[in-house]
């Protein structure tokens, strides 16, 4: 293993487990500053999760063992998720590949698994932001497998170890297809990590959680990992539209040092974002999204227009 | 040896269910069935891995042939497979009744027409084989239901549609025979009229009879009419053996097909796919909800045959062959899961009394074995990892992907919607499987009877867990059966066998590897969480009582979705409400979706069929001397078509 291969598998896993609560705390810090308050510390997050690891746990009514086990299916299936995405070109096979429509699925496992929670437990709020996630993915689910597949069509290659190397440089940018793509994977962003115009992640009135309803029931290390869980899915979106929708350098040296400040720029932009728009009404939601499909479909066409 | 095994398969059916007629014989002969598609099952599966022929070539004369190749061999392998737990379950599911050992008798029947359209090797064979598959569940359905005026109705519109598509079979193999082209020994020119109209009418034919939207409407119908087992071989097997001709006229003897044709399929698939899983979303039913499904996997199987034609019209011939073992891979797992799933509600409405998906509930604790089965059904269909669903779906989207790769704007632009709606489909199956796993198997009990609900006798519970583990070793290992598929193709190379799935140039999915991440990553993340310090606590719900009023129902659950698709669905629903004095009393509430294909194509042909058939009874007088004029007027056009000389 080269230096190089191994800083970049430290930087997956460290990045991925450990720094992932960094993001939302950055977004929610800028967002509070833009909205003229002194807010939390980009840290707030570690605090949040020392705090309910400490605590106890709880067994609604009713509850079964498939309530106990949806917090490690939910983490385990991010833990996947994390070492199938990568940073830089060079990191090895962690088990799992890299393929990104393996990054599909895992996220698919860990809707399953919180949607079942939320049905052996029978909490009206949590099956109500569940009924509306669910809606809300069919055609996020859409955008995202086109976006990658723009990129994907560009690299040649679904290996997103291949995509970060093909679309390095300035070359890809030449034509408008991987800017179409960037565009709608934005779209994929702000959906998958539930902010506003699609979601708001700092509601507590109950009839307007989306992603925030199913972990209604759960408290204690239970609600610590269905946290880490959201703030992994921080990381490996706007780690991929870093490394792919991003201009970014050929070298893997340059391009470990570049995320960083990719990923803090991202997070600035997410809170201009929030502060900006208002959350929109869920059902007009899909044809934002629509919007995002029809972008990644004309960067397909572009690109087989330049290529033909 | 391969041969001798499959022919005393058979005949261990054939015995079986002539055995079976006798009461005291009844579950015997059904056992002997069993073991008979077992042995069928491995027959089928050493012809795949050997890829040798035996037995005779495929030739356009009518003689009666029969033989086995790697691609038969598959399709017996899945019969044999799905049969051999489906046979199990009956001999305890079946009362040993006069309809019960019909029943049973019809099912051994039902199984020798599949493996005669599959041995077929002539054409004469092969059509009868392929009536007669129609034609059993008709009966089996008329039998099990006594023959009342629901079932009069669903199998007389079954084998209404069936035929007047059928037909389309019948005029493709027909003109093959006569072009001499069965079996490859003469090629059709591509992109003649000829090509073209076998390929339309195959389509056509064989689409009706695999359930391709919009030829599908006899398919919510007839599957959840027929008794459990019976429907789990005619969704898991006989569909399939209907691709099975399709694959075999489409990309064996019709030659080489144009783009366009092959973007015809993939837009077929495309909308079998989204549409059966969106109208599966608002039923009730289980099985209907089921029988819908199928036509969703149906779509996404058509896809992978789509891709398969577009990329030999590009001549990408690699990828034209992974594609095909996409869909063959995704024929063998949906068989596995959606007959795991049909008897599973059979299991469930024996011990219920009803299929009523919002009656249900709490079947997972009530039920452990059978719940756990469906539930791993349930995951596979839904297309999660590691389960074999999402590894056909994988490869199926890496070769939609590859369409666009190796394809000018159109036909990749094709290729890329294809993709976006095969994703759309998974999501969607997940919102409708997390409904039906949540209102069947989690929750509260509903009703007195599914909260009394026993676990069935170890025979039923016995197919349900051997077919959830074929699920579950088809999701680690789906590398077994792919390099044995990839070399099914008509020009490719053979693939080296591993456990995941490898294809050259682009990402691979290491199954095991995966399933070790998520299971070990989920134990070892629950020993971590170490001891559970637990408080009771009543469910949040705004500080109510939780009362059984403020269950959520499968009309709420979907309401998004019903609403977001508004324009497309047109959902109906009426409320009315009755006030005393002032005082609300009682709210009455009904909603429904309608399947916008049967209103609009079909109940206006079906009415002008009966309308047409009435004005045609006038002919019919009854009367001796009117029939008499009608030969004699009949001689005497012929006689004066011979004069003018028009035949002769």
């Amino acid at each position: 293993m080269s230096a190089a291969s191994a800083a970049s598998t430290a930087a997956e896993i460290v990045g991925g487990i450990a720094l992932a609560p960094l993001l939302p705390g950055l977004v929610q810090h800028w967002k509070a500053r833009l909205q003229g308050r002194r807010g939390p510390t980009p840290l707030q997050p570690y605090r949040e999760l020392r705090r309910l690891w400490g605590k106890s746990m709880v067994d609604p009514d009713g509850a079964g063992p498939v309530y106990r086990l949806v917090p490690p299916i939910v983490a385990a299936a991010l833990v996947g998720g994390v070492l199938v995405v990568p940073v830089a070109e060079t990191a090895p096979n962690l088990g799992l590949g890299h393929d990104a429509l393996v990054l599909l699925g895992v996220l698919a496992l860990a809707r399953f698994a919180l949607a079942a929670g939320s049905w052996d437990v029978s909490n009206g709020f949590a099956l109500m932001g569940v009924s509306r996630d669910l809606m809300l993915s069919v055609f996020v689910e859409a955008t995202f497998v086109l976006s990658l597949a723009d990129a994907s069509l560009i690299a040649g290659t679904t290996d997103l170890r291949g995509v970060v190397a093909g679309t390095a440089g300035i070359d890809s940018w030449g034509g408008p297809a991987l800017a179409l793509g960037a565009i709608a994977f934005a779209f994929v962003a702000i959906a998958e990590t539930g902010r506003q115009p699609v979601d708001n992640p700092d509601t507590h009135l109950e009839l307007t959680m989306i992603h925030e309803g199913p972990l209604l029931e759960y408290a204690g290390r239970d609600l610590a990992y269905l946290q880490w869980a959201a703030a992994a899915r921080h990381w490996l979106v706007l780690v991929l539209l870093a490394q792919v929708f991003l201009p970014h350098p050929h070298s893997v040296w340059l391009q470990l040092a570049v995320l960083p400040v990719a990923l803090v720029a991202l997070c600035a932009a997410l809170a201009i974002v929030e502060t900006l728009l208002a959350k929109m009404r869920v059902l007009l939601v899909p044809r934002l999204v629509v919007v995002g499909m029809a972008a990644a479909l004309l960067g397909i066409a572009a690109w087989l227009a330049g290529a033909a | 040896m391969t041969g001798a095994l499959l022919v005393a398969g058979l005949g261990a059916i054939a015995l079986g269910g002539a055995l079976g007629v006798w009461r005291r014989a009844f579950s015997a002969g059904l056992h002997v069935q069993a073991a008979g598609a077992a042995a069928v099952a491995v027959a089928g599966f050493w012809a795949l891995g050997s890829q040798s022929v035996i037995g005779d070539a495929f030739a356009s004369s009518f003689g009666p042939r029969f033989g086995v190749d790697g691609l038969s061999g598959l399709f017996l392998g899945v019969l044999g497979l799905i049969a051999a737990p489906a046979l199990v379950f009956s001999a305890r599911y079946l009362r040993p009744s006069a309809s019960g050992r019909a029943v049973g008798a019809l099912t051994a029947v039902f199984v020798l027409a599949l493996a005669l359209v599959l041995c077929a090797r002539d054409p004469l064979m092969f059509l009868a084989g392929w009536e007669t598959m129609t034609l059993v569940p008709a009966v089996v359905i008329l039998v099990s239901r006594g023959a009342d005026r629901r079932a009069r109705q669903t199998v007389f519109n079954y084998l209404a549609v069936t035929h007047l598509g059928g037909a389309g079979t019948w005029v493709a193999i027909l003109l093959l025979a006569h072009a001499d082209a069965i079996g490859g020994q003469t090629t059709i020119a591509s992109g003649s009229g000829l090509q073209t109209a076998i390929a339309l009418s195959a389509l056509v034919g064989m689409g009706t009879k695999a359930g391709v939207m919009p030829l599908h409407v006899w398919l919510p119908r007839a599957h959840p009419s027929a008794p459990a087992p019976v429907s789990a071989l005619m969704s898991g097997v006989m569909i399939k053996v209907a691709l099975y001709g399709l694959v075999r006229v489409l990309l064996e003897w019709d030659g080489v097909l144009p783009v366009w044709f092959g973007v015809l399929v993939l837009g077929a698939g495309a909308l079998s796919a989204v549409g059966g899983v969106v109208y599966a979303l608002f039923e009730h039913d289980l099985k209907r909800l089921l029988a819908f499904h199928s036509i969703e996997n149906i779509g996404i199987i058509v896809l992978g045959i789509g891709a398969s034609l577009v990329l030999r019209a590009r001549g990408a011939d690699a990828w034209a062959a992974f594609a095909l073992a996409a869909a063959l891979l995704h024929t063998v797992n949906h068989a596995v899961f959606k007959s795991l799933l049909f008897l599973g509600a059979g299991v469930f409405e024996r011990a219920v009394g009803s299929l009523e998906i919002d009656r249900l509930g709490g079947l997972l604790r009530r039920m452990p074995w059978s719940g756990g089965a469906f539930l791993v059904g349930a995951m596979a269909i839904a297309g999660l990892p590691p389960l074999n669903g999402f590894a056909s779906e994988w490869l199926t989207l890496q070769a939609l992907l590859h369409v666009s790769q190796y394809g000018e704007v159109g036909d990749g632009v094709a290729g890329a919607v294809a993709l976006a709606a095969l994703a759309a489909t998974a999501a969607l199956a997940l919102f409708c499987f997390v409904k039906v796993v949540g209102l069947v198997l989690l929750g509260p009990p509903r009703t007195p009877a599914v909260a009394a609900a026993e676990e069935p006798p170890f025979p039923l519970r016995g197919a349900l867990v051997f077919l959830a583990l074929v699920c579950v070793t088809l999701g680690l290992a789906p590398g077994i059966l792919f390099g044995a598929l990839v070399g099914l193709a008509p020009s490719s190379t053979a693939a080296a066998t591993r456990l995941g799935l490898h294809v050259p140039g682009t990402g691979s999915l290491p199954t095991v590897g995966i399933a070790l991440v998520l299971v070990g990553g989920a134990l070892a993340l629950a020993l971590l969480r170490g001891g559970r310090r637990a408080a009771t606590a009543p469910t949040w719900a705004c500080g109510q009582l939780v009362e059984p009023a403020l269950r959520w129902t499968s009309a709420g659950f979907t309401k998004s979705l019903r609403l977001a698709l508004e324009v497309v669905l047109r959902p109906q629903r009426e409320i009315s409400s009755r006030t005393e004095a002032g005082v609300l009393q009682e709210v009455a509430y009904s909603g429904h979706v309608p399947h916008l294909i049967d209103e609009r194509v079909y109940e206006p042909v079906e009415r002008a069929a009966f309308r047409a058939a009435r004005h045609a009874r006038r002919l019919q007088t009854g009367d001796v001397g009117t029939y008499v004029a009608y030969l004699i007027g009949l001689v005497i056009v012929l006689l004066a078509a011979v004069r003018l000389g028009m035949i002769g």
